[in-house]
C-alpha cells in the first residue's frame, strides 16, 4: 500500500519534472502563456478591489461576456464524449488513444468553465457559502446549484478516467475494466447532462422570453458537438505536428527485419515469459509449437526492424534492449510507441497483411524474437496470453488521418442539426411577429437603432452555413479544409451561443428599456487569462500524456504488475551488465531504464532515485517537443550516428 | 548487479555550465515571481475586506438570537466607525397575521419619482453609482406594452398629456422566480409575504437579477457610497443596513417600517396618495377596502404566474 502510494507520488512527480522540459518552442509557447495569465489576473484583482464595475455588465445586462465564454466551454467539455462514444460503445480502433486527449480537453475546458463563473461572482469569497453541510447549496430547486454539481462532478470523473488510463499506461499494466469502464458510461452520461443543466440555467427563466424556449438544451447540445469535435480535430493535428520532431530514420542502417538469427531455444521463450505474462502457463508441448520457424537475432542501436510501407509478416518481440517505433508522416517522423523488453512489432501487419504501417529502429542493443505471423496468430489462441498481446496492440500513439476524418463525420452530422435547429427558432421568432420577438430582432436586426450584434450574428450566422457546407462536400477530407470548416465552425458557435445567446436576453429588459452592453478592456483581459489558463493547462497535460502513451516514459525497469521487484532484477541485470551502450561517447546514453533499480537496491533513500530518475528524463529528453533532443545541459546528446553509437 | 555503479550515472555537468544554467534559472524565477507580485499589485487597494467574524459568519436562519446578538452589533460598529454615526439595527421578524399588500393607484400617479427619492433617502441606496428600487415607466395613453415605455423622461413638469405613469418596483410576488433560483438560499419570502435577501450571505451571481421579471433587483457593482450626513440610523438586518460591494440588493416593503407599523417611505412621501399599503388579512385595513371595492386590478405580467402582491387599479 505504502509502495503504491510511494510510486504513484513519484509518477505525479516525474509527470511534474516533465513539464518544466522542451525545447524553445515550447518554452516561448508556455512563457507567453504565462504572460497572459498574469495579465488576466492582474485585471482579475483590479475586479476584486473596485467591483464588477470595471466590466461592461449592468443592472439592465447583469451577465456578460464571462458567462457567455462558460458556457461555450461547457459544450466543448461536453463534446469530450463525442469521442468516448465511438470508442467504448462502437469499439473504434482509430479512435482509441484519443480518448485520453479529449477528456484532457474536457478537464481542461470544466477548470475554465469554473474560473469564469468564479470571477463573474461578487462576492467569490464567499464560495464556501455552496458547498453543501458548510453553506446552503438550494438543490435541486436552483438549476445554477445543479450546475455546480455536475461540473465538479464531472471534473472529477473525467480526471479519474484520465489519470487512471494513464497511469496503467505508465506502469505498462492493463487498466482493470471495473476501475473506468463504469467511470466512462456514468460520464457519458454526465457529459449531455452538463450541457442540458447549463441550457436550463437559461430555459428555466420565464421572463426572459428569448431563453424561455425548449429548442435551447437540443441546440446547445448540437452547437456542443459541433464546436467540440472541431477544437479535437485541430488539438490532435497541432499534437500531431510538435510530436512529429523526431529525428528522421537513417535508412543507411542495417535491415535486420529478415536477418537468420540464431534459432530459438525454449530458454528464449522463458526469457520472454518474464515480460509477457501468461506465456509461461502455456504448456510445453504449445511452447515448442511456438519455436517453429522462431529465431532470435542479436540487435544494435540504429539497426531497423520494420520499414514504413515494405510488407512483412513476421512479428517480433524485444528480448532485451529497446525498440523505438516512428511513423513517418509528410516527411516528419513522430514516435507512436518505445517499447522494451517483451513489447511486440509487427503484428498488425502480420495480421491483417497490409504493408508495415512505421518504421521500428533498435535504440538500445539487444535481442529480437522473430516469429513468423501464423505463429502469433496461433498465440492469440490461447486465453491466457491473447488478452495481454491484445491490450499491447492497441498501445500507441497514433492520430491517422482515419481518427479525424471519423470525427470529420460526426462533425458534419451535428452542424447539420445545429443549423437546423438555428433556422426553426429563426422561423418559430420572427413568423409568429409577437412581442417576445424583441430579443431576437435586437440580434438580428436591431431595435429602435441599436444593433451593436447584428454584425456578429450574422458573421456566426455566414460562418457556421459555410463552415456546414464545407462539411458536407468533399472537399473537407482534405485536411486542409477541414481545418478551415473547423475553425469557423468554432467562431461562428463561440458568438452565436456565447454573446449571441447570453445577451440578446437580456435586451430589452423586462420592463421595455435597451441598454447595450460591451465587455470593457479588463473584462477582456480577464477572458484572455481564463483562456490562456486553459490553454496552458491542456498544454502541461499533453507534455505529461504523449511520452506515456508513446511508451517514453514507463515506470522504470518494473515488474509490469508491480510485484516482485526481486524477479525483474534477475530478468533484467543481465542485460543492463552486457549493454556496453549504456555508456557512449563517454556520457551515459540517456535511458532512465539503467537507473532506477540500482538505486533502489542501493538502499538509497528515495529521494536520490528520485533525482536521478529526474535527471536521465532530462537527458532524455522525454516529450512531445524534444524527443530526440537536446538534454537540458549543453552537454550535447550523443549523436545517434554509427560513429557515436559504436564507440 | 553486475555493472559498476557509476556507469549508470551521467557525467556530472561542468562547473560552467552549472552555474550559467543556475544562473538562468533563479533569474527566470525571480521574473516570474516579479511578474506575480505585480499582477497581484492592485489588491493593495483592498480596503474592504471581511473581516473574519464576517466571513464565518452564519446562514440567517441558522443564527441564535445571541449569534444574531453579535451580528448586529458588529454591523453597529462597522457604521459607526465608516459614517461617524451609530445607528439602531434590529432584526425584526414578521408579524403573525400579516401578509403585506401593496396597490398603486394608476390614475393618480403622476410620475414625480418623488417615490423614487424617497426610497433611496430611506433605505439607504448607493448615491454613487445612485441605485435606485423604483422605476417609473411613462406609457403612451392606453397601452401596457412595455416596449414603449420611457424611463428617462425628464420634462418641465408632469403629468404629460396622452400618457400614464407606471411605477415598478419588486412585487414582493407569492410565487417569486428570483427566490428558486438562488444557488445558495441566500433570499427567501417571509411569511409576511415580503422577500428577502441576507446582504452577509448572497455570492452575487445574479442569477435572481436575470430571473426577475419585473427587473426589481439591483446589485451593488462597486463599493456603495452614501454621503455621511444622509444616512438613515433606523436599520433592520434584513431591510436598510448600507450594503457590500458585490451583493444582490432590492425593495422590501421597507421592512424596517413596515414591520414596526409604519407605512413604507414610498407611500408616505406620494404628494397623490396614489399608494395605498396594508395587511390583507385584516378585514379593516384600507388596503382590504380597496381589494373589494375597486372593480378592475392588473397584476403586472400575470400570465408568468408569479402572482404578485402589488396591484395596479384604477379610479376611473
Amino acid at each position: 500500500m505504502i509502495t503504491a502510494a510511494r510510486d504513484y507520488l513519484f509518477f505525479l512527480r516525474r509527470c511534474l519534472s516533465v513539464a518544466f522540459i522542451g525545447d524553445w518552442r515550447y518554452y516561448t509557447w508556455m512563457a507567453l502563456l504565462t504572460g497572459v495569465c498574469l495579465l488576466g489576473l492582474n485585471a482579475y484583482t483590479k475586479q476584486l478591489v473596485h467591483g464588477l464595475v470595471v466590466t461592461g455588465m449592468t443592472d439592465e445586462v447583469s451577465w456578460g461576456v464571462y458567462i457567455a465564454n462558460f458556457t461555450f466551454l461547457v459544450g466543448v467539455a461536453a463534446a469530450a464524449v463525442m469521442l468516448v462514444i465511438p470508442v467504448y460503445i462502437y469499439n473504434n480502433e482509430e479512435l482509441h488513444d484519443l480518448v485520453i486527449f479529449g477528456e484532457l480537453l474536457a478537464v481542461a475546458a470544466i477548470v475554465m468553465c469554473l474560473a469564469f463563473v468564479t470571477v463573474d461572482l461578487g462576492r467569490p469569497d464567499r464560495f464556501w457559502h455552496l458547498i453543501p453541510g458548510l453553506g446552503q447549496l438550494n438543490f435541486p430547486a436552483s438549476m445554477l446549484s445543479w450546475d455546480v454539481v455536475v461540473l465538479n462532478g464531472y471534473l472529477l470523473l473525467n480526471v479519474h478516467i484520465c489519470g487512471y488510463l494513464l497511469y496503467c499506461r505508465y506502469q505498462g499494466r492493463k487498466p482493470s475494466k471495473w476501475f473506468y469502464i463504469p467511470f466512462v458510461f456514468v460520464a457519458i452520461g454526465w457529459a449531455i447532462s452538463i450541457h442540458t443543466v447549463t441550457a436550463f440555467l437559461y430555459v428555466g427563466l420565464g421572463g426572459r422570453p428569448f431563453w424561455n424556449s425548449a429548442i435551447v438544451g437540443p441546440r446547445f447540445l448540437a452547437s456542443a458537438f459541433s464546436a467540440g469535435p472541431a477544437i479535437i480535430i485541430l488539438a490532435l493535428q497541432i499534437v500531431r505536428r510538435v510530436t512529429a520532431s523526431s529525428a528522421a530514420v537513417d535508412f543507411t542502417r542495417p535491415y535486420q527485419g529478415d536477418a537468420p538469427g540464431r534459432p530459438a531455444s525454449l530458454a528464449d521463450l522463458d526469457q520472454l515469459a518474464a515480460n509477457l505474462p501468461g506465456l509461461a502457463a502455456l504448456p510445453l508441448a504449445a511452447r515448442q509449437e511456438l519455436l517453429a520457424g522462431a529465431a532470435v537475432i542479436p540487435v544494435a542501436p540504429g539497426d531497423l526492424l520494420l520499414r514504413q510501407g515494405e510488407t512483412g509478416h513476421e512479428v517480433f518481440f524485444v528480448l532485451r534492449g529497446q525498440v523505438v517505433v516512428k511513423l513517418e508522416e509528410g516527411g516528419r517522423y513522430r514516435v507512436t510507441r518505445t517499447m522494451g523488453p517483451g513489447g511486440q512489432l509487427g503484428e498488425v501487419s502480420a495480421l491483417s497483411a497490409t504493408p508495415r504501417v512505421a518504421t521500428a529502429i533498435v535504440e538500445e542493443a539487444g535481442a529480437v524474437l522473430r516469429i513468423p505471423g501464423g505463429t502469433f496468430r496461433r498465440l492469440l489462441e490461447f486465453p491466457a496470453v491473447e488478452p495481454v498481446l491484445r491490450h499491447r496492440m492497441n498501445t500507441r500513439l497514433m492520430i491517422t488521418d482515419k481518427a479525424l476524418l471519423t470525427l470529420r463525420s460526426i462533425l458534419q452530422v451535428s452542424m447539420i442539426i445545429n443549423v437546423f435547429l438555428l433556422a426553426n427558432e429563426v422561423f418559430k421568432e420572427f413568423y409568429s411577429g409577437n412581442l417576445h420577438v424583441a430579443s431576437a430582432q435586437y440580434l438580428f436586426l436591431g431595435l429602435h437603432g441599436y444593433h451593436a450584434l447584428v454584425p456578429w450574428i450574422w458573421t456566426a450566422v455566414v460562418f457556421n452555413l459555410v463552415a456546414m457546407f464545407i462539411l458536407v462536400l468533399p472537399l473537407s477530407r482534405s485536411l486542409k479544409w477541414l481545418d478551415v470548416a473547423c475553425v469557423l465552425c468554432i467562431v461562428g458557435i463561440w458568438i452565436e451561443k456565447g454573446m449571441g445567446l447570453v445577451i440578446p436576453g437580456f435586451i430589452p429588459t423586462p420592463l421595455g428599456a435597451i441598454v447595450e452592453y460591451g465587455p470593457t478592456w479588463n473584462e477582456t483581459l480577464v477572458c484572455l487569462g481564463i483562456w490562456a489558463l486553459g490553454l496552458l493547462l491542456y498544454t502541461l497535460f499533453l507534455r505529461m500524456a504523449v511520452p506515456i502513451l508513446q511508451g517514453r516514459m514507463v515506470q522504470a525497469n518494473e515488474d509490469p504488475r508491480g510485484k516482485s521487484r526481486a524477479l525483474h532484477k534477475t530478468t533484467h541485470c543481465p542485460m543492463q551488465s552486457s549493454s556496453p551502450h549504456s555508456l557512449v561517447g563517454g556520457v551515459l546514453h540517456p535511458d532512465s531504464k539503467t537507473v532506477a533499480p540500482e538505486s533502489r537496491s542501493h538502499l538509497n533513500p528515495s529521494r536520490s532515485r528520485f533525482d536521478r530518475l529526474t535527471v536521465s528524463d532530462k537527458l532524455r529528453g522525454i516529450g512531445p517537443t524534444g524527443n530526440d533532443l537536446r538534454p537540458a545541459t549543453p552537454a550535447a546528446d550523443p549523436p545517434r550516428g554509427p560513429g557515436a553509437a559504436r564507440s | 548487479m553486475t555493472s559498476p555503479e557509476p556507469t549508470s550515472y551521467p557525467e556530472p555537468p561542468r562547473a560552467k555550465d552549472i552555474s550559467r544554467r543556475s544562473f538562468l534559472r533563479s533569474t527566470a524565477a525571480f521574473a516570474g515571481l516579479s511578474a506575480l507580485a505585480a499582477s497581484l499589485s492592485p489588491l493593495r487597494e483592498l480596503s474592504d475586506f471581511a473581516s473574519a467574524d464576517e466571513f464565518m459568519q452564519k446562514y440567517y436562519k441558522e443564527m441564535t438570537p445571541d449569534d444574531m446578538a453579535k451580528v448586529l452589533q458588529r454591523i453597529e460598529n462597522d457604521v459607526e466607525r465608516q459614517y461617524g454615526m451609530r445607528p439602531h439595527v434590529r432584526d425584526l421578524k414578521p408579524m403573525d397575521g400579516v401578509e403585506f399588500v401593496y396597490a398603486l393607484n394608476l390614475t393618480r400617479c403622476i410620475g414625480c419619482r418623488k417615490c423614487v427619492h424617497a426610497c433611496v433617502a430611506e433605505n439607504n441606496q448607493s448615491h454613487n453609482p445612485e441605485i435606485q428600487y423604483i422605476r417609473v415607466l411613462k406609457l403612451p395613453h392606453g397601452s401596457l406594452d412595455m416596449e414603449k415605455a420611457d424611463h428617462n423622461y425628464a420634462p418641465e413638469s408632469v403629468p404629460e398629456k396622452g400618457f400614464f405613469y407606471m411605477p415598478v418596483q419588486c412585487q414582493q410576488c407569492r410565487n417569486p422566480a428570483c427566490v428558486k433560483v438562488c444557488p445558495v438560499n441566500a433570499t427567501w419570502q417571509e411569511k409576511d409575504g415580503i422577500t428577502v435577501i441576507d446582504y452577509d450571505w448572497c455570492i452575487g451571481c445574479r442569477y435572481c437579477e436575470a430571473a426577475c421579471p419585473y427587473f426589481a433587483r439591483r446589485f451593488n457593482f462597486t463599493k456603495p457610497e452614501i454621503p455621511p450626513e444622509r444616512l438613515n440610523p433606523n436599520m433592520a438586518y434584513l431591510g436598510n443596513r448600507p450594503r457590500k460591494q458585490g451583493v444582490m440588493e432590492k425593495c422590501h416593503f421597507c421592512v424596517q417600517r413596515t414591520r414596526d407599523g409604519r407605512y413604507p417611505a414610498c407611500l408616505e412621501v406620494c404628494p397623490v396618495g396614489a399608494r395605498k399599503f396594508g395587511n390583507i388579512l385584516d378585514p379593516d385595513s384600507e388596503i382590504s377596502y380597496i381589494m373589494r371595492t375597486k372593480r378592475v386590478f392588473i397584476q403586472l405580467k400575470e400570465e408568468m404566474g408569479t402572482s404578485p402582491r402589488f396591484f395596479y387599479y384604477f379610479d376611473k
